[in-house]
């Protein structure tokens, strides 16, 4: 393994923001959703060295995302820039070849430039109907049902999971016929360690909510910069849907009990994850 | 179903004079009666019974009784002000005069169809909105300007009708942004400046109709209406700066909150008169729409992809503009 020295991240992430700059001149071409492949393409150098370098991310059952065809992928969320979603779809590209889509928290479509990044990357305001056509197109759809609970919550309750929403995702997978694929990320939760939130200042920007980090707002912009902590990101074995036809998504009980279900996976596979891990830095 | 006869309010304007046109050439229309306050172009002299009547006047209602149509497109909706109409009265005219406009037509035994040239507006433009709007997702945002509520408002009073009349089949046409060489329109104006004023940081998603297109939809409509609301648009979506790029345009992009100032503040170079908060939003978020009750129930594909239709207004020079 490369020395973790300092120059040699400056280096790197130098000749990665070149590339990207690079292949982002030129004409592009886009998909309905405003989803770009070339510009995938030209983050990529950028995100695999956050996945290699910065995060030095171990994933594992890559395999059970399926090649092609629709599936649900969903994990726990943390961190209210779509970074968890962007090391999960790394791991999907270098594992089963394909550009996961995702759902990322409405507000992120409000911001200037990011909205655009994310949604030239594969992301979508996160709408149950946008989901839908998603996986009815037979796409790889990355759902995150803590949603802002779970980037919102303190540092002390780390990896222990929210509620999942009222089981919208249940619902969607029965609808769309696509396996559920459970996948757990270790590491995303200490990227911003937040130790208390600044309601006033939230209100102002119109944010969900303002964290109080130990380098944010203290450093400015720079504060943005996620902490390097070691990730592990799993995916667990699929939980097949099919069976039960499109008709059961309206099975209040059906729903709930495979909302739990899929909750209770994520979280029991975080937690082995976390004592594999060992340290988080 | 031969021997249709129609009625089309608004005959004057840029869709009611081409729809006019393209239905009384059209075999299975036995007649056609325009409405407008004042006349259409002499193309269409002789071919067209004309009443010169306001949608706003108590005349109205014996007028189109005689004229005894069993089709009525409600076109005479407006989202701009153009010559001869203020700003003012555009409020009145979209729900006051759909609202005179369908007391008439409570009157008319024969009639079998109202067909209304509505618009995509009623989604609105957001940031979290779904990408692609379906028929039953209207209203699930605050209707933010006063041509949205004008436009919920005559929706309400359509569909008020529809339960008055069960039997008379009501289709309300939601268009997205229509564009085309020789119309005139805030989107229009817009994408013909030499340097095309972008919302800093953003980049809509926009989907668009082609004028030739949207007249060829009310066409299909009046003569196969269906029930309930339909989007009408080309299918694909494209990015605005996307399409910019593709053509070799220009854009200047200016924060959001000095959008509209910037551009009144310009005015006398980019000839603009301004921008409405309808435009504002658009520019930022854009809006997509989904097609599939155009394409299968309606039976109506546009002929020009969104990409087309940019292109064809952007070749289109300095040829004289119909305002819309």
């Amino acid at each position: 393994m490369t020395p973790f020295g300092l120059p040699a991240v400056a280096r790197d992430l130098r000749a990665a923001v070149d590339a990207a700059a690079h292949r982002l001149r030129g004409d592009w071409e886009e998909d309905e959703w405003g989803y770009d492949a070339g510009f995938a393409d030209a983050v990529d150098p950028l995100l695999s060295f956050l996945y290699d370098r910065w995060w030095r991310v171990t994933a594992t059952g890559v395999e059970h995302v399926p090649r092609a065809g629709r599936a649900l992928v969903v994990a726990n969320h943390a961190g209210v820039l779509p970074w968890d979603a962007s090391m999960m779809a790394t791991a999907i590209h270098r594992g089963v070849g394909r550009r996961p889509r995702f759902l990322v928290l409405n507000w992120a479509f409000e911001l200037p430039w990011i909205s655009v990044a994310v949604r030239r990357f594969g992301g979508v305001p996160a709408s149950p109907f946008n989901a839908l056509r998603l996986l009815e197109q037979d796409h790889a759809v990355m759902v995150f049902p803590e949603g802002a609970k779970g980037v919102g919550k303190p540092f002390s309750r780390r990896y222990r999971l929210e509620r999942f929403g009222r089981g919208g995702f249940v619902e969607l997978a029965l609808r769309a016929g696509a396996p559920i694929v459970p996948c757990a990320v270790v590491g995303s939760e200490e990227i911003y360690p937040k130790l208390a939130e600044l309601p006033g200042v939230a209100r102002l920007f119109g944010a969900p909510y303002m964290p109080l980090t130990p380098t944010f707002p203290l450093l400015g912009p720079l504060g943005l910069v996620p902490l390097p902590s070691r990730w592990r990101i799993e995916f667990a074995e699929p939980i097949e849907l099919s069976g039960y036809g499109p008709e059961a998504a309206d099975d209040r009980a059906l729903v709930l009990e495979l909302s739990e279900l899929v909750r209770g996976r994520i979280q029991q596979k975080v937690y082995e994850n976390l004592v594999t891990r060992e340290g988080a830095f | 179903m031969a021997g249709r006869r129609i009625l089309i309010t608004g005959v004057s304007n840029f869709w009611g004079a081409r729809l006019a046109a393209r239905l009384a050439a059209d075999p299975a229309v036995a007649h056609v009666t325009g409405v407008d306050t004042r006349p259409p172009g002499p193309a269409l002299a002789g071919r067209i019974d004309f009443l010169e009547a306001d949608l706003l006047d108590a005349t109205l209602g014996p007028l189109i009784r005689a004229a005894a149509p069993d089709v009525v497109v409600h076109n005479d909706i407006v989202q701009f002000p153009e010559p001869g109409r203020s700003a003012g009265r555009l409020h009145e005219l979209n729900v006051i005069g759909t609202l005179q406009l369908l007391t008439a037509c409570d009157a008319l035994p024969a009639l079998q169809a109202v067909v209304v040239r509505g618009s995509a507006s009623i989604y609105g433009s957001e940031a979290s909105a779904p990408a692609f709007f379906t028929e039953a997702m209207a209203r699930r945002y605050p209707l933010r300007t006063r041509f949205q509520r004008d436009v919920g408002e005559l929706e309400n009073l359509v569909e008020a009708f529809e339960r008055r009349h069960p039997r008379v089949t009501c289709t309300m046409l939601r268009l997205q942004p229509v564009v085309g060489p020789g119309l005139d329109t805030p989107v229009t104006r817009l994408m013909r400046l030499p340097v095309v004023p972008t919302v800093l940081g953003f980049d809509p998603r926009v989907q668009l109709l082609d004028a030739g297109d949207s007249v060829a939809a009310l066409h299909r409509a009046a003569l196969h209406p269906v029930r309930g609301a339909v989007n009408v648009s080309a299918p694909d979506v494209v990015s605005l700066r996307r399409a910019l790029h593709r053509f070799g345009r220009p854009a200047m992009p200016i924060a959001h909150p000095l959008y509209a100032p910037v551009i009144s503040a310009t005015r006398s170079l980019s000839g603009l008169r301004g921008v409405t908060p309808d435009i504002v939003q658009y520019v930022r978020y854009g809006r997509g729409v989904d097609t599939t009750r155009m394409r299968d129930e309606l039976g109506f594909a546009p002929r020009l992809s969104t990409l087309q239709a940019i292109e064809r207004v952007l070749a289109d020079g300095e040829r004289p503009k119909a305002a819309a």
